[in-house]
């Protein structure tokens, strides 16, 4: 499904500028939605699915327009969402809570609800815990419950906000193969203020920065946001001053630093290929001067 | 609808706070009135079960819906809370559809305990008395006396907490409680025995008991109290006009709120 974003716009009361003036077509398969915390991204995903109304600017999904009441109840009957911080009711168990919401989402017929439950369970690796009550769930197995609700109606368009804030390591890498695998012929659209997610799971990409779409196209093209400014310095000596230093590793009896510069920071320092977090950095850095607000 | 009716009836019969707060209740309520445990029930009218029954039902419905309505008021705003609700709005089911299942649901379980407690009471009275007719005038009592107000605080409690947090409207939930059903309406302006009252007293004195003790002032408006022309004298047709303003006010409540949802998803 296609999503397209046309001059979107949303102020929250106190003119909070969450979203400025948005154009953006987003593909089929799986798409990144890159950008700190407060950058909209989540003001974004509440609109196409359908919780909040944008200021202004329209967003069509499939050819609706969800503006309309018919438009975003065809979006809806074809949607998964997994929201941010997404809680459950702590007395039913995860297949009771499984079987409510489907039963919202207009799966009526029992036999076909209960076997899609069993299905979804498989896929998510909850079926030992199905009959355990939510409320002794760790937030990985939450997501996990969050993630089998949203795919309840085989949808068409996946929305998942920050999906993996909150899980350790091993829980992180495994729920991120689980949506790599579940694109295919959907949309999934995935939110994260974390590069390393995107790197490992999408093609394309958008970043938001302080409601501003700052960057769109693929992973490549924002890598490359960086070429000839990634260098390494390894001193026993002070930091280097010019440029942003990325990161900084121990070795010997100096360290070596990473750093995004314009220009060699340092006479010592070598070029290196750059990865998406420097094209993401070097992009932050680059929008930071054009709008220093 | 049924989805939601059926699911949120479970979840709060099976809640345990919800049980021990009407034991509270209860408890406080029977060291405060003993004559629930008198047979007559505190109306010493020999050998009639229709007056243990009403007078039951007056006793019952004292106090217990304060526990009702305390139970009920968070069971709407619970799902912002605890983070479900961005997953519920986003099913293709309407949020009409949603809030009347949960009404129904939420106010059917929450109900439940005190249905228990007086029909059990009910069936140990005509078990005791062997006046199986009993049971005919508790489920009349119930209905048209207790379940009126039930419908009308329910609608209330559930979506109150839209506006102020549910401990807050709780306390003023008890409060208009205690003013507006239960003290006389001579000790300062209340809609306490008015029609507004959701304590089923005009349909029990103007429908089900309309004889009274002529050395009592008929049941309407009462002596020196303000507003006592919210007060008619009872009579069955202001017995079903109170009835009326319960369902009225019910439906009324659940609009606004139901408008309230809709603009709040902006
Ligand atoms: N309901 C709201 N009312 C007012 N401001 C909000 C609301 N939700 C988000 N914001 C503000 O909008 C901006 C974008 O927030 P959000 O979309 O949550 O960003 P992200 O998900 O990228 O962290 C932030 O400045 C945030 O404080
Ligand atoms: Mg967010």
């Amino acid at each position: 499904m296609r999503i397209e974003l046309t001059d979107l716009t949303k102020t929250y009361k106190g003119n909070v500028h969450a979203l400025r003036g948005l154009n953006l077509d987003i593909p089929t398969g799986m798409y990144g939605l890159l950008g700190s915390n407060g950058a909209g991204k989540t003001t974004l995903m509440r609109i196409l699915v359908g919780l909040i109304k944008p200021t202004s600017g329209t967003v069509r999904i499939g050819g609706h327009d969800i503006a309309s009441g018919e438009g975003k109840l065809a979006v809806q009957r074809t949607l998964g969402y997994l929201p941010q911080n997404l809680g459950v009711y702590p007395d039913l168990t995860a297949r009771r809570f499984l079987d409510y919401i489907a039963l919202l989402k207009g799966l009526d017929s029992r036999t076909e609800r209960r076997r899609r439950i069993n299905e979804l369970l498989e896929v998510v690796a909850l079926t030992e815990e199905a009959d355990r009550k939510l409320k002794g769930f760790s937030g990985g197995m939450v997501q996990r419950v969050g993630i089998a609700q949203a795919l309840l109606t085989d949808p068409r368009l996946l929305v998942v906000d920050e999906p993996t804030t909150g899980l350790d390591p091993e829980e992180r890498i495994r729920f991120r193969n689980l949506l790599s695998q579940l694109a295919g012929d959907r949309t999934v659209l995935l939110s994260t203020h974390i590069v390393d997610d995107v790197a490992q799971t999408c093609r394309s990409l958008a970043v938001l920065a302080k409601g501003r779409l700052v960057f769109h196209g693929d992973v490549g093209a924002l890598v490359s946001r960086a070429a000839h400014q990634v260098w390494t310095v390894t001193t026993s000596g002070p930091a280097p001053t010019w440029g942003r230093v990325v990161s900084a590793l121990p070795e010997g009896t100096g360290v070596r630093y990473r750093v995004i510069a314009a220009s060699p920071p340092d006479p010592t320092a070598r070029p290196t290929d750059p990865g998406l977090e420097d094209g993401y950095l070097a992009l932050m850095e680059s929008d930071r001067l054009t709008h220093p607000v | 609808m049924i989805a939601t009716m059926r699911y949120e009836f479970h979840m709060q019969l099976r809640s345990r706070a919800m049980w021990v707060v009407y034991a509270l209740v209860f408890t406080v309520y029977v060291a405060v009135d003993r004559s629930f445990f008198t047979l007559y029930l505190g109306r010493g009218v020999e050998g009639e079960p229709k007056t243990a029954m009403l007078a039951l039902g007056t006793m019952v419905g004292a106090l217990m819906p304060v526990a009702y309505g305390c139970m009920v008021a968070d069971r709407l705003v619970r799902d912002t809370r605890l983070g479900v609700a961005g997953v519920l709005d986003t099913t293709p089911t309407g949020q009409g559809s949603r809030l009347i299942g949960k009404y129904l649901g939420v106010c059917a379980a929450t109900a439940a305990p005190i249905a228990l407690v007086f029909f059990g009471r009910a069936i140990v009275f005509a078990v005791a008395e062997g006046e199986p007719t009993a049971l005919g005038w508790a489920s009349t009592t119930f209905l048209l006396t207790i379940t009126p107000g039930l419908i009308f605080i329910g609608a209330l409690t559930l979506t109150g907490p839209l506006l102020i947090s549910p401990m807050i409207f709780r306390v003023l939930f008890v409060v208009y409680w205690f003013w507006g059903n239960l003290i006389y309406p001579a000790m300062m302006p209340t809609i306490s025995g008015s029609i507004f009252d959701a304590t089923g007293g005009y349909m029990e004195f103007g429908l089900l008991s309309p004889e009274r003790d002529p050395n009592v002032i008929p049941y309407g408006p009462y002596p020196g109290a303000a507003l006592n022309f919210l007060r008619p004298v009872a009579s069955p047709t202001v017995a079903f006009l109170w009835l009326g303003t319960m369902l009225a006010l019910a439906v009324a409540v659940l609009a606004l709120a139901r408008l309230h949802l809709a603009r709040k998803a902006t």
